[in-house]
């Protein structure tokens, strides 16, 4: 180990642990770690392949789904990595354009 | 009615003959409900108004499932990304409970299923945990936990019991000796030891011609008739399905005091209901929600109406006296319905025009 460096945080934990005698075995993930209750298609079409059983307006689903995580990729994940991304928008009809695009940060 | 009701018009009618009460003659009904990003709000239905909002502390992104104490005086509020419990003191507004369920390198979510004992003593709660490892996560098996409600703040579990995967509503029965717990089926739980006693089967059901169920259900809303409903929708498997009169809703109840479970199909889908809601003056009658408000004869197995809605609403509750439906969720307004025409009568808007979204909507008598 003293020829390599860790080269991102990970690493940089996982040295750490070996240092402290604490590490785990390293393991594949073997799913997906995502925010999703289930997988549903999402927004785009009803159970009877049309729009009409689809919540109206959209914007009266939009946290009812958001927030626990129903879908997990159209908007971002309010119950784990980005808790905060609707707090200035309490009302999704009112409030939609505060709603903006999340990135990956540096951990 | 429930106990805590007919407690509270004794309750009620005592301190008047002695001159000590507010001077109310009768207990009357409240709903409670939650708005994003942190409150609780107590409603007056009757008078179309919201009586009274409370501070959830650090319950962002929103309040999720709502069970109130049997005596109707403390509010548990699942909320915090679904990792708290708050208990709110509907009288002084304070927090007076509190549980945060993840700690150390456990990750542990509530995922809608929570109830109070009938005795008002243990908070029963599903939940789901992860262990956070430096690699990865490691999905742990779900539980039921119990929790002390007079622990106060900082309250810690004080046991759980493993519990099948995917149940979203929890329910105690009426004298407090069973779980019922609804995921992939209606299990019949023992809170001494987890042992699932019955298995109402839904998803695995054996019915011939018909096609396994869809169930969807997150809203607790049982207390006005103590009997738990829920839509459902399958498929004759002896007909073309091509054909829409192959595809039927029905509704499940299950009486949270003698146990009966029953289906029914009631309807051809032709639209979807989230949520529904058992009227307490008449065990037939459910009211289904969704784009449509439906009433609908589960004796008999049909629908007894529809109305049209303003807006897509997710759940549903009902006047003590079953003559006035509820609907709320989603947006920024409870709708007030007249339960025999369907007509609207109200509406009465959230504080600050705050999306309600997935919280439920329960009712209390005070």
């Amino acid at each position: 180990m003293k020829h390599l460096k860790p080269a991102n945080a990970k690493a940089e934990a996982m040295v750490k642990a070996v240092e402290e005698g604490r590490q785990d075995e390293v393991r594949l993930m073997q799913t997906m770690v995502g925010c999703t209750a289930t997988l549903d298609p999402g927004w785009e079409v009803d159970a009877f392949g049309g729009v009409a059983a689809l919540c109206q307006p959209m914007e009266a689903d939009l946290y009812g789904c958001s927030d626990p995580c129903w879908w997990p990729a159209q908007v971002a994940d309010t119950l784990n990595t980005y808790p905060d991304w609707n707090k200035d928008a309490p009302s999704a009809q009112r409030d939609w354009r505060k709603l903006q695009s999340v990135f990956p940060e540096d951990s | 009615m429930n106990t805590s009701f007919k407690t509270a018009v004794a309750l009620t009618a005592l301190l008047g003959i002695t001159g000590i009460g507010a001077g109310e003659a009768d207990a009357k009904d409240y709903l409670l409900t939650g708005v994003k990003p942190d409150k609780l709000v107590l409603v007056d239905p009757a008078a179309r108004k919201v009586e009274r909002v409370y501070d959830i502390p650090e319950a962002g992104p929103g309040p999720v499932t709502i069970a109130p104490s049997p005596d109707g005086k403390v509010a548990y509020v699942l909320a915090n990304r679904w990792e708290s419990i708050s208990g709110i003191d509907l009288e002084s507004g304070e927090e007076v409970f509190r549980a945060d369920l993840s700690g150390g390198d456990e990750r542990v979510k509530a995922i809608f299923g929570m109830d109070v004992s009938p005795d008002g003593s243990r908070l029963a709660v599903f939940e789901s945990p992860v262990h956070l490892g430096l690699g990865e996560y490691e999905v742990k098996p779900t539980r039921i936990s119990f929790y002390d409600t007079s622990a106060g703040k900082g309250a810690k579990r004080l046991r759980s019991i493993p519990a099948p995967r995917q149940i979203t509503i929890l329910m105690y029965s009426k004298d407090g000796t069973k779980l019922y717990g609804m995921g992939r089926a209606l299990y019949v739980i023992d809170p001494a030891n987890g042992n699932v006693i019955t298995e109402h089967k839904t998803q695995a059901w054996e019915r011939e011609n018909f096609y396994p169920p869809d169930v969807l259900d997150v809203w607790s809303q049982w207390e006005q008739a103590d009997i738990f409903s829920t839509p459902y929708y399958t498929a004759r498997s002896d007909m073309d399905l091509a054909d829409p009169a192959a595809y039927w809703t029905g509704v499940l109840t299950l009486d949270l005091e003698s146990g009966e479970f029953k289906i029914k199909e009631v309807e051809n889908t032709d639209i979807f209901y989230f949520s529904s809601v058992v009227s307490p003056t008449n065990p037939n009658l459910v009211y289904g929600v969704y784009n449509n408000l439906a009433k609908l004869d589960v004796g008999q197995g049909k629908s007894l109406g529809r109305a049209d809605l303003d807006h897509s609403y997710y759940d549903i509750n009902i006047s003590s006296d079953g003559k006035e439906v509820y609907i709320g969720g989603t947006m920024s307004d409870i709708a007030v319905y007249d339960a025999d025409t369907l007509e609207k009568l109200g509406q009465i808007d959230m504080p600050g025009g705050n999306n309600m979204g997935i919280s439920t909507l329960r009712v209390i008598q005070r």
